[in-house]
């Protein structure tokens, strides 16, 4: 069975994603694998979804169908890192990410989890706009 | 009537467009330290410390007293929305405040906060307008004997109880005064402790110690134990438009009120800063609650939040007293802020405001200034307060070695001075492990040169009988209010571990939070 | 559900072990500071213009204080009073000290030091600036890199170009005016 990687973050650009990657998992009968992982190297993380968070997003997935497993929890490596792994590891056809505008200085300076996995992927990357 | 003048003087100073930048520059920077895990206003003032080269006197104490207050503004962000105090003197506000984020009244204990510390802080400024003239022109009559006297107080207060380990303290204290003692004995030009070392014979400077202890020993602490725990996602508060409902109001201006009158006092006399201030008001106010909101407490009651943040900036007022008219300083950023005064040949005591008049009536003006724009900044901008939280630690602590390698660089221009910043900064590694607060050893450090001076001179007074250092009235004073300081702080800290436990029994939960925070 | 991956070194690590050895040694080398205090202020020389009070008094009380208290100190361990750890927002207290990373960043400081005269302020302080985020776990590197670079020439341009500190910019910068005091 196939797979689609939804890299999650708990805002509305997250979920504006994780709804796309329901329809595309549905639309090639793949299961999806949900990546939300934190280095914990800062007090507070955005990008992070604390427990609340998935349970809210589980249940939602639940009422799809669509089969999902989901790794959260803190991680040694960047985020864009574990997505890509875990695309690698599940043989993913695509990679659904949330892609906000950004000036090109903010880019610079915060570097971007999303341009590291459009470059790192070895599927095709679905990035939306919220 | 001539004060009067004076701080109108002072404010024609201060209200200059380069000062009024200066000041803003302070106290934005000291909210951002005060939010920030890691680094305090003392760290901060240290780290800072080469703008003295090229700031005019005014210009940097206005820029250093903004850091100072800013700090006390700071802690009680993170407290509230995150429940990890800033720095101890909001560790009460934690209690309350983020039980009130918790029930979506976070907003309101924000508001709270920063009204209650402009009302305390202005209040204090304006009795520590009054009263630090007053003092001063009493401290100008005593002589090196009382002197003595009072810096004992400063010591052993700071030493033996703002630590959990009076040994521990002391042994910082000491630390402290036998580094002050390397270099040339300034009575009889003899060289003491230096080995013959060229280097060593200028001394170790001051501030080398201070941002090796504070800046280099946390980071590298910090590095030994970082925390990789999940994090904690901020209950987000609501919308300004609902920040205080009326009720808010009319249960939080008479906290306001007590805890500012708790906390200006308390922050005078070297009792144990502004810890001890904040937990005073926070004791008062659950006595004097009735009924429902009693039970409140332990729950997110406005009170817990709106008593000790006034207390706290109170306090912090009230530091300014002895550290500008007795030239003593009892918490960790005054001895920064008096080392800065030193960069520029000024000396903190009793003739400061006859001598740098214009100087210090410029900083009480800026005060009221820096007050002012803490408000106005804080509550529309606690966003921003919040996102820099997101800054990646090892970024936050590789920034603060960098800027400590800076300022211990451009002491001498040598990099002889770097190297004794990372041997001082292991010494405060291993203090910080073995529970060693550095505080003392700072305040040490910055007296201990004062204290043997006037030591040595009230004893060449009395042809060297010791028994002279107890026998004027006034000394003789200072030490019985010494012993009650003692006997009262420990009967303090009994009731604060009553408290604390009571606490406990009550709402498990809150003290469990606190301690992961 | 909520699975960890790739090993997260989650806030249950091994608790750190009774460390009264390291506690020993720093309580006794108080104890050795205040008798070589002892020892080397016996030979301050006193002048015969010295008063009552001369330079050997305050530091023989000083010495004599750290001998006392650190014995003092070494009793409380022997009894099994070890000291309170400092806590803070970003300690971990669950977890065994990280030796290693100390290590990098001590001798990052040290290579910062021995790079300060030879290649000017500004390279000296990027490598520190790098060297520590990288001991400390920053990733990616180049933005690490980035960093580092940015943060030196801002400081070499505000402290030494504005404020006029007089930060070597070495020989790469030398000509650059902005950077020079």
């Amino acid at each position: 069975m196939s797979a689609v990687v939804l890299g999650y973050v708990p805002n509305a650009l997250g979920d504006a994603a994780a709804k796309a990657a329901v329809d595309e998992a549905h639309r090639r009968g793949a299961s999806l694998v949900v990546v939300n992982t934190t280095r914990a190297d800062r007090l507070v993380d955005p990008a992070y979804a604390d427990d609340d968070d998935m349970s809210r997003l589980q249940e939602t997935l639940q009422g799809t169908g669509v089969d999902f497993t989901v790794h959260h929890g803190t991680s040694r490596d960047t985020a864009a890192e574990d997505v890509l792994d875990a695309a690698e590891r599940n043989s993913a056809e695509l990679i659904v990410i949330g892609l906000r505008h950004r000036t090109p200085v903010g880019k610079l300076i915060m570097g971007s989890t999303a341009q590291s996995i459009l470059l790192g992927a070895r599927c095709n990357v679905l990035a939306v706009k919220a | 009537m001539d004060n009067f003048l004076a701080l109108l003087e002072g404010f024609s100073v201060a209200m200059q467009p380069m000062y009024l930048l200066y000041a803003l520059g302070g106290v934005l920077v000291g909210t951002a330290v005060g939010v920030l895990p890691g680094i305090g206003p003392a760290m901060t003032v240290a780290l800072l410390m080469p703008i003295t080269y090229s700031l005019d006197p005014t210009a940097a104490i206005i820029v250093f007293a903004g850091i100072y207050y800013g700090g006390m503004y700071g802690g009680s962000t993170t407290s509230i929305l995150l429940n990890t105090p800033g720095e101890s003197a909001s560790i009460v506000t934690a209690l309350e405040g983020n039980k009130m984020a918790k029930a979506g009244r976070g907003a309101a204990a924000l508001a709270t906060a920063a009204i209650g510390s402009f009302i305390a802080g202005t209040v204090a400024t304006v009795l520590l307008s009054f009263v630090a003239p007053f003092v001063a022109e009493f401290a100008v009559q005593i002589g090196p004997t009382e002197y003595v006297a009072l810096m004992i107080v400063a010591f052993l207060t700071v030493g033996a109880l703002l630590g959990a380990s009076v040994l521990r303290g002391l042994a910082s204290l000491a630390l402290g005064l036998f580094i002050a003692l390397i270099g040339v004995d300034a009575l009889t030009a003899q060289q003491r402790y230096t080995f013959g070392n060229p280097f060593l014979a200028d001394g170790i400077d001051v501030v080398l110690v201070a941002v090796a202890l504070f800046a280099v020993g946390e980071a590298l602490y910090v590095a030994s134990r970082l925390r990789h725990g999940p994090v904690k996602v901020i209950p987000v508060a609501g919308r300004w438009t609902s920040w205080m409902r009326k009720e808010d109001w009319k249960r939080s201006w008479k906290p306001w009120l007590r805890g500012t009158f708790i906390g200006f006092p308390v922050g005078t006399i070297p009792a144990g800063g502004a810890d001890v201030a904040t937990f005073l008001s926070y004791a008062s106010e659950r006595k004097l609650a009735k009924g429902e909101r009693k039970k409140q407490f332990g729950k997110g009651a406005i009170e817990g939040v709106a008593g000790p943040e006034s207390a706290n900036n109170a306090a912090a007022a009230g530091v300014l007293v002895p550290l500008l008219t007795l030239g003593i300083p009892t918490t960790a950023t005054a001895a920064m802020m008096l080392v800065a005064f030193q960069r520029y040949n000024i000396q903190p005591g009793p003739l400061l405001f006859e001598v740098e008049g214009a100087l210090v009536w410029a900083l009480i003006a800026s005060l009221y200034v820096g007050n002012l724009m803490l408000l106005v900044l804080n509550l529309p901008l606690v966003g921003i307060w919040v996102k820099i939280l997101q800054i990646p630690r090892p970024y936050l602590y590789s920034g603060i070695l960098v800027f400590a390698a800076m300022g211990a660089f451009s002491v001498n221009f040598t990099p002889v001075d770097v190297f004794v910043l990372l041997v001082v900064g292991v010494l405060g590694f291993f203090m910080r492990r073995y529970g060693y607060p550095i505080a003392p050893m700072v305040v040490g450090l910055i007296l201990g040169p004062i204290f043997e001076d006037q030591l040595r001179r009230s004893l060449a007074i009395s042809q060297g009988d010791p028994v002279a250092l107890v026998s004027t009235p006034i000394a003789a004073t200072i030490y019985v209010i010494l012993i009650v300081i003692f006997v009262l702080s420990f009967w303090l800290k009994k009731r604060q571990q009553a408290m604390e436990s009571e606490v406990v029994e009550e709402a498990p939960l809150a003290v469990a939070d606190r301690k992961e925070g | 559900m909520s699975s960890s991956i790739n090993g997260a070194p989650g806030g249950s690590g091994t608790a750190a072990p009774a460390r009264p050895l390291g506690e020993m040694i720093f309580a006794g080398m108080i104890v050795c500071i205040g008798v070589v205090g002892f020892v080397a202020g016996a030979g301050i020389p006193i002048p015969p213009s010295a008063g009552v009070v001369g330079p050997r008094v305050f530091p023989f009380l000083v010495s004599g204080i750290m001998v006392a208290i650190g014995i003092g100190l070494l009793i409380q361990l022997l009894r099994g009073h070890t000291g309170a750890a400092e806590e803070g927002e970003d300690i971990d207290p669950s977890v065994k000290t990280d030796w290693l990373t100390v290590g990098k960043l001590v001798g990052f400081l040290a290579i910062h030091i021995a790079l300060i005269v030879p290649l000017g302020w500004p390279v000296a302080a990027a490598v520190l600036f790098f060297g520590s985020a990288w001991s400390l776990g920053a990733k990616p590197w180049w933005r690490n890199a980035i960093i580092a670079v940015v943060l030196a020439l801002i400081l070499q341009f505000v402290f030494a170009g504005l404020l006029g500190v007089s930060l070597p910019p070495g020989f790469l910068l030398e000509g650059v005016e902005i950077f020079n005091g």
